[in-house]
């Protein structure tokens, strides 16, 4: 019994970290949020909820908001879509399967500043996607994709779904993985094949495979920000300011530590109201 | 009919979807191989010069910019791997009633967003005097939730007989984790470790947010503040890019079983 005591001091570097490196800064920022803070000041005073009010009724904050949930759902149902598709068919067990697998995935592991300064450069005046649209009779905007406020976020979304499909193929995959192999015996010797298969045994049986690859996606696309600052920085028209780079903006380049604290806030509200929906939603199947 | 399909319209498939998933790589390592001021790849007058990548290194401090990546990233992963392996054993050979609470909010912290830290993290390090030292990019990320989550449940599948009989023997618990519980965990340890320095490798916004001199910068900052993009000479831009990205590439390629595993275990488990 003594030693299972002892045993417990080996928590204590992430009770540490808890309560400095999480706990603290999600408290202190709450409390932020309701001061009037500037970062060339140093302090502030208690406001109340006036940064919330103030924010509700910011345009800025509003266009961020309706840019960020626009991007949320846009590429959300694409992406998972597309990799469900490829993994299906990745698991067939065709010839380079893994080569696949593994090509699909690098852009996962490359740094999103990278990706963003490539894009840019494909999607500029005379880029290769540029050139490419108007080869195929379209008429690209004249200044590039990124210059228009009619593109500008579409093209960041494409971007977006080009990067993120391997690591949700990768999740489909494992998914796939775990369903019992006898099952497809059983099919197979029933004659039923690849369309038949897939929706009538893999695709009912990867619900919370789904579940898991749509929440992370929800949390992550709600947080947008390295294509947006190296891109765009949220032009033309804050046509693609997105609500992370609101709050970077507001709070460390303008200093409005207090305002901006107040929209990470509503962004936090936001995204949890978000993900226990999807919870629920998805537990509700689940039981049903 | 149906054999065709899978013989080799599905791979014909699977192979454009390929293609346009390298080209972009593809084309940044060529075109940073281009004269200095070539703005895209074009067959005319295609080149191959390393003037570029002197730029990059000689002018644009892309020397201290690597080092700092890898010096950070190095630092992180160490911690962790130490961190989170002891933290692991803790929840798992602890007292139950204790530790279970302990372990859910190591699980609740991965569900919180990261942008809520922006602004304290940022005024915390401004308070501590860490704001734009190697202190800032690298103490508060020495113990990840995820790190935490992933050794409890790794470290839960073990045996305890050999901790039991050392235990017998009279060693102490400090010994018994270094010399008995760490070796065992090295599976684990090699898939968290690929995991979290590649997320501190490529990881901008905090690296951005807690640095504000050129000779703090790591690779992804100094990436995208080297120049603006709509003035920048993309040949520079895209040897400075594939410094960066090339390694994580050719290091991916090479153990990639360990890695896909990794982000699997982490996807699955939960």
């Amino acid at each position: 019994m003594r030693t299972k005591h002892k045993i417990l001091l080996f928590t204590l570097p992430w009770i540490v970290y808890l309560l400095v490196f999480w706990l603290y800064p999600i408290s202190y920022s709450l409390y932020l949020s309701f001061t009037d803070f500037k970062l060339l000041q140093g302090s502030g005073d208690f406001i109340g909820f006036t940064n919330y009010s103030n924010l509700l009724s910011d345009p800025v904050f509003l266009t961020s908001l309706k840019n960020t949930f626009y991007f949320v759902f846009g590429t959300i149902p694409v992406t998972t879509v597309l990799a469900l598709i490829f993994a299906l068919l990745i698991a067939e067990k065709i010839p380079g399967h893994k080569i696949f697998q593994a090509a699909y995935f690098i852009p996962s592991i490359t740094a999103m500043v990278v990706i963003a300064l490539i894009f840019y450069n494909l999607y500029s005046r005379g880029g290769y996607l540029f050139s490419l649209c108007q080869i195929a009779g379209l008429s690209p905007p004249e200044n590039g994709f990124l210059q228009s406020e009619k593109t500008a976020l579409l093209s960041i979304m494409a971007m977006d779904v080009w990067v993120a499909i391997g690591y949700y193929v990768l999740i489909f995959l494992a998914g796939i993985k775990s369903i019992p192999i006898e099952l497809y015996e059983a099919a197979r010797g029933d004659g039923a094949g690849f369309f038949r298969r897939s929706a009538s045994i893999t695709i009912p049986l990867l619900k919370s495979t789904f579940a898991f690859v749509i929440v992370l996606n929800t949390i992550r696309s709600f947080q947008i920000f390295v294509e947006i600052f190296v891109m765009t920085s949220g032009r033309p028209f804050n046509s693609t300011l997105t609500a992370v780079f609101f709050i970077f903006e507001r709070g460390i380049s303008r200093g409005s530590i207090g305002y901006a604290s107040a929209a990470a806030y509503i962004l936090f509200i936001i995204l949890l109201t978000f993900s226990l929906l999807q919870f629920k939603l998805i537990n509700v199947r689940k039981s049903a | 009919m149906k054999k065709a399909l899978m013989l080799w319209m599905v791979p014909a498939f699977l192979s454009i979807v390929l293609f346009i998933m390298i080209f972009p790589m593809i084309y940044m390592i060529l075109l940073s191989f281009q004269e200095p001021g070539s703005f895209s790849l074009s067959l005319r007058n295609f080149g191959l010069t390393l003037k570029n990548y002197a730029v990059v290194f000689k002018s644009n401090n892309f020397g201290t910019y690597f080092f700092n990546s890898a010096f950070v990233a190095l630092a992180v992963t160490a911690g962790n791997i130490v961190f989170c392996a002891m933290v692991g054993y803790g929840l798992s050979r602890g007292n139950i009633r204790i530790t279970w609470p302990i372990f859910l909010s190591a699980v609740a912290m991965l569900m919180v967003p990261v942008h809520v830290l922006i602004l304290p993290i940022f005024q915390m390090m401004l308070k501590f005097g860490w704001f734009d030292t190697y202190l800032a990019l690298i103490v508060p990320w020495l113990v990840a939730p995820l790190g935490v989550f992933l050794m409890k449940q790794y470290i839960d599948g073990l045996p305890t007989d050999l901790e039991d009989a050392a235990r017998v023997d009279g060693a102490g618990e400090i010994s018994i984790f270094f010399k008995i519980v760490l070796p065992l965990c090295k599976p684990a340890l090699a898939v968290l470790s690929v995991q979290i320095f590649l997320t501190t490798w490529n990881s901008f916004l905090f690296p951005k947010i807690l640095t504000n001199s050129s000779k703090m910068y790591t690779l992804p900052v100094g990436l995208a503040l080297m120049q603006d993009p709509r003035s920048s000479d993309w040949p520079v831009s895209m040897a400075g890019s594939t410094v960066a990205a090339l390694p994580v590439i050719i290091f991916f390629l090479i153990f990639q079983k360990r890695i896909t595993e990794g982000i699997t275990a982490g996807a699955l488990k939960q």
